[in-house]
């Protein structure tokens, strides 16, 4: 009985990333980002949007990475208006499939 | 007291706010989003005690700073700061001791940011402020010898406006703070301390980690600053008092660690030159610190 359990675990693991893989990821390029607490500024606000499921933000890059869940998504004035009004300057976004 | 009060009110505002880097020795350029708080307390303790006129005088004093601000939007931005001030003055010629605590001035400021331009990695600012201290601190303590003089209350018990500009230009590398400040002391009870006009410069410089990889490490700066300050004499029923008042120009070293979440830091503040008028009482160093973090 012990084998058929653990090869339904290991599907469920393995089917798992493909249920989260339907999303999107925004690569935002921030103008403007030059010290930690700046990150953590930004991932506040980013995650009390709706579907945003991981935020990174890349210093050196001055860029932040979004990935959102399937059915949801970024636009491009909301992008603008969320850095305004954290202090930082919107430069372009790029986006793909997860 | 009012400060068992005050703690939960700041605890509160403290579990939503975000910090940002900053100089050590003036609040005026800490960052902040619109609807996003700011909290920083200090500790900062001062010693006098090079006495030019012979009556052995030793001034310490212990303040812990509460500086709140709060972004209206991305441009105005709203301060507070509160103190709460312990001094205690000897006087070892006459083998006296005074001592004061409690709650100090109270300052209000508002700060506009007029110019922003931003690039990768980078930004500059510059931002005029403008405020006004308020007398919430005692001025009229007394001992057993009588009213405590001005150098020992906790409060001043006038209004004050200040007002300044304040420039900051941050790197990934480094950031660079400057401020120009004037405060208008006005006069109670018949006192009126001299005007206060400041310069102060700092220097952050990121040590650690000295090469940038992937993600958002935690800085560690080295800080560098220098405050020049200049107070005029002040007056005592339209007398001015020939000990008092004078330029000091400090520098400042220190560190600084910055996380997503959390700040520490501290400095001491070394008087290079005090240039004083008559027999006033000279620093001999200031030592700050602050803690500060965000847990949300």
């Amino acid at each position: 009985m012990k084998n058929p359990f653990s090869a339904l675990i290991v599907l469920f693991l393995l089917g798992s990333p493909q249920a989260h893989a339907a999303g999107t990821q925004y690569d935002i390029q921030v103008n403007g980002l030059a010290c930690p607490f700046c990150a953590y500024s930004i991932e506040k606000k980013f995650k009390k949007i709706e579907g945003v499921q991981k935020v990174d933000v890349e210093l050196e890059a001055g860029k932040v990475i979004v990935d959102m869940a399937e059915g949801t998504k970024l636009t491009e004035p909301q992008l603008i208006k969320l850095f305004k009004d954290a202090g930082f300057t919107f430069k372009g976004v790029t986006e793909k499939p997860l | 007291m009012k400060r068992p009060v005050l703690i939960p009110v700041l605890i509160g505002l403290f579990l939503n706010s975000s910090l940002q880097a900053a100089p050590i020795t003036f609040n005026t350029a800490l960052a902040v989003g619109q609807g996003e708080y700011v909290l920083r307390q200090q500790f900062i303790g001062l010693q006098s005690g090079h006495d030019p006129s012979g009556l052995k005088r030793d001034r310490k004093e212990t303040t812990a700073l509460t500086a709140l601000g709060y972004g209206l939007n991305n441009q105005w931005a709203l301060f507070a700061t509160l103190p709460y001030r312990t001094i205690d003055l000897d006087i070892g010629e006459a083998s006296i001791s005074r001592h004061s605590s409690g709650l100090g001035d109270m300052s209000f400021f508002v700060r506009y940011t007029a110019y922003q331009d931003d690039a990768p990695g980078k930004t500059l600012r510059i931002a005029p402020f403008a405020g006004l201290k308020t007398p919430t601190g005692s001025h009229r303590e007394r001992d057993r010898y009588g009213l405590l003089p001005p150098s020992v209350q906790s409060g001043s018990g006038s209004w004050d406006p200040f007002g300044g500009v304040v420039m900051t230009y941050q790197t990934l590398q480094f950031q660079f703070d400057g401020q120009a400040s004037y405060r208008f002391n006005t006069a109670a009870d018949g006192f009126e301390a001299g005007d206060v006009a400041r310069l102060d410069a700092s220097l952050q410089y990121r040590l650690f980690p000295r090469k940038l990889s992937r993600g958002t490490p935690g800085f560690l700066y080295g800080v560098l600053e220098t405050n020049l300050v200049h107070q005029a004499k002040d007056r005592y029923r339209g007398h001015s008092n020939p000990d008092s008042g004078g330029a000091r120009l400090f520098l400042t070293p220190g560190l600084q660690y910055v996380t997503r979440r959390w700040i520490i830091e501290g400095a001491i503040q070394l008087p290079l030159v005090q240039n004083l008028n008559g027999k006033a009482l000279e620093n001999d160093y200031i030592l700050r610190g602050v803690f500060a973090s965000t847990s949300n």
